[in-house]
């Protein structure tokens, strides 16, 4: 029989232990498995990082990966804080960042692209056709009805409806906003010289627009109002496809209407490869050739060149090897509709990998 | 040994004792004040250089930019931040309040109602499950109220609620859906939503108040020959009204710092003020929230620091929200002990 000040007692210690068990595991997982690494950032790449995970881990069974999704700019802030190992971004540092932050390298690990969106009742089996400066003049409110002039010049004989743009725009910071406004950016010298591009930008006040969070809300705000627009990432084509959503066809630098597809994101990686400077930062958005899509980008891994140690140091350095081979075969990235990167940006990569020691 | 002595040998160790286990309890107790003045202090040491850059701009002007994060930043009004930076946040000080207020309005007959009901006219056999149900609403994660706000309040708005309102105050411009997307993502989406959030805590507050109300009270009213609503509304009423100010204010102060379910359905307004009921919005905590991943880009680092000074203002005004729910709560423990 256990006295009522015991059994409390025994309840305590109890906790007590859980408490320091839950404190050593991660040591003890570590300690057993010889390093531990933890991946943070985009929300656009961890879906690919679980996919990756237990194929790495299996390949190399003394590493322990340990993956979040807590956004971009949360996972470059962790990297150079030391924080993470790996930190995952859509978007690329800035020079300013890199100029307070030389150690920390931009190494890409896929390339992603994104669709124009819209739900136009009676249209979303044509792919109409769209150009920077339309989707510009639409975002700042100077474009407000489908049927503008605009619009159907770029789309003769389509019948648009006299019906007001309902433009939808991510309020979370964001790679695919990123990219976005870069496209208007590039190819809109008004927008460059009023919005600029970047995660997140001051969106112009339209009446009529409307934010969303995260990619599954841009697919629920199109999906819930006719007549919206929306930018989403093509790891969503699924329920974009599943909504019945239209998909545009973009205006590239060439001067050529394009959908995103394997082949016409592959001719715009194809055509920048060779301006891929040494650290990798660089935009893909609005690239030349009559056959690239406009808006893609490199995913990239956020790391450290001075890991706290030797075993780390490896331990990075194989996950990033393997990400960029074996980990961009079609089997993997097609699942979240990535493009493998270019054979020339895999030789940078792996210049920029070798950087990493302990 | 004589006897007196006896007491206080053993009392004394009692003593010791006991004013050890105080002095354990009164420090446990002391680290929540001292956390709360270090989270003050950190926010208040973390925003300073946005206060002095901001000045009262911040909270005057409804423009919040950025700026451009991926050039070199300049130099404005003595501060390094990026080109074009510009951080005013009246139009998420309005949506905040707005929204906030909205909900209250909205709650607060549901919750008297449900009280009152819970109090006077449940079958007594019923009333725990009841009561049970009510407090259930306040500990559904706020979450899932935002992904309900998504799915089925805003298409709910956006077909029924805002087109028969414009049915019937359509000439008010204020209450026209055809003044906005009709969307149904917006201030009245996200006041719903809210209003569901704080029901239940001011339903609780008052239903507690209502069955102490002294026995005797209501039997000399039923005596006097009031009927059931007179016993209620002229005595019951009146007797805690002032518990009853108190779980407003205390709700209030939920609606006022609702995060990730007033994200979810607002719209995300941005540079504009509501114009209708039906307008997107922005709340402050909202807005923290969504803004915090692109403002760690920000390689001057001013724009965290807005973010910190949004917390901060925010912070002010749920701390002069939840003070004058005390003030409420201690004049009402006074009244009752009176």
């Amino acid at each position: 029989m256990r006295s009522d000040s015991k059994l409390r007692r025994s309840t305590l210690l109890r906790a007590a232990a859980a408490a320091a068990l839950v404190a050593g595991l991660g040591m003890g997982v570590a300690q057993a498995a010889g390093v531990s690494l933890v991946e943070t950032g985009s929300t656009l790449l961890y879906p690919l990082f679980n996919i990756w995970v237990p194929h790495f881990e299996k390949a190399y069974p003394g590493v322990k990966v340990t993956t979040q999704g807590t956004g971009s700019g949360a996972g470059i802030a962790q990297a150079i804080s030391g924080v993470v190992q790996i930190g995952a971004s859509d978007a690329y540092m800035s020079d300013q960042q890199i100029k307070q932050n030389p150690d920390i390298l931009n190494i890409p690990l896929a390339i992603s692209a994104q669709a124009i969106n819209y739900n136009l009742p009676g249209l979303n089996d044509k792919h109409l056709k769209f150009s920077g400066p339309v989707l510009a003049g639409i975002y700042t409110g100077k474009i407000t009805k489908w049927n503008d002039p605009a619009i159907a010049k770029l789309n003769p004989g389509v019948k648009l409806p006299d019906h007001q743009i309902i433009p939808v725009h991510r309020t979370d910071g964001s790679g695919d906003t990123f990219i976005f406004s870069q496209y208007l950016d590039f190819s809109t010298p008004s927008w460059a010289n009023t919005v600029g591009y970047g995660t997140t930008v001051s969106w112009p006040a339209v009446q009529g627009g409307l934010g969303a969070n995260g990619n599954p809300g841009m697919v629920e705000a199109l999906k819930q109002n006719p007549y919206a627009i929306a930018y989403i990432g093509v790891s969503f084509y699924k329920e974009v496809a599943a909504a019945h959503l239209g998909k545009a066809m973009l205006l590239n630098k060439a001067g050529k209407f394009v959908l995103p597809t394997a082949k016409t994101i592959s001719a715009a990686a194809d055509q920048l490869v060779g301006k891929t400077p040494k650290d990798e930062r660089i935009s893909l958005v609005f690239a030349p050739g009559a056959m690239s899509y406009p808006i893609i980008n490199y995913e990239y891994a956020i790391v450290n060149a001075k890991q706290k140690n030797a075993a780390t140091a490896k331990a990075v350095k194989e996950l990033l090897t393997w990400a960029s081979n074996q980990g961009n075969s079609e089997h993997y990235l097609k699942q979240v509709e990535f493009k493998a990167l270019p054979p020339a940006v895999k030789k940078l990569s792996a210049a920029q990998i070798a950087k990493i020691g302990g | 040994m004589s006897l007196p002595d006896d007491p206080p040998a053993s009392a004394v160790p009692i003593k010791r004792k006991r004013s050890r286990f105080e002095l354990g309890l009164t420090g446990i107790a002391l680290l929540i004040p001292i956390a709360l003045f270090v989270i003050v202090l950190f926010l208040g040491q973390y925003a300073w250089q946005a206060i002095g850059f901001n000045g009262i701009r911040f909270i005057g002007t409804i423009d919040w930019s950025l700026g451009n994060l991926y050039m070199n930043p300049v130099v404005t009004r003595g501060y390094s931040v990026p080109l074009g930076a510009n951080y005013g946040i009246l139009a998420f000080i309005v949506g905040t309040l707005f929204s906030s207020f909205l909900a209250l309005l909205f709650a607060l007959p549901v919750a008297v109602g449900t009280a009152i009901f819970l109090a006077e006219a449940a079958p007594e056999r019923l009333r725990p499950a009841l009561s049970l149900l009510v407090e259930l609403v306040a500990v559904v994660p706020s979450v899932v109220f935002g992904l309900w706000g998504i799915y089925v309040l805003a298409p709910l708005i956006s077909h029924y609620i805002g087109p028969g309102i414009t049915a019937v105050l359509g000439f008010i411009p204020f209450f026209n859906i055809h003044n906005s997307t009709g969307s149904g993502f917006g201030l009245l989406a996200a006041a719903i939503v809210l209003a569901l959030m704080i029901t239940p805590i001011i339903a609780t507050t008052l239903y507690d108040a209502l069955r102490q109300v002294p026995r005797e009270l209501r039997e000399s009213a039923v005596a006097l020959g009031a009927t059931r609503f007179e016993v209620v509304t002229k005595t019951m009423l009146p007797t805690v009204r002032v518990t009853l100010v108190g779980g407003v204010v205390l709700g209030l102060g939920r609606a006022l710092g609702e995060t990730m379910a007033v994200l979810m359905v607002s719209g995300g307004a941005l540079n504009y003020l509501p114009k209708t009921l039906f307008t997107p919005i922005s709340t402050m905590a909202a807005f923290i929230l969504s803004q915090l991943d692109s403002a760690l880009g920000d390689p001057t680092n001013m724009a965290v620091k807005s973010l910190a000074e949004i917390a901060l203002v925010l912070f002010l005004i749920t701390l002069a929200v939840n003070a004058l729910a005390r003030v409420i709560v201690r004049g009402a423990t006074f009244v009752r002990n009176v």
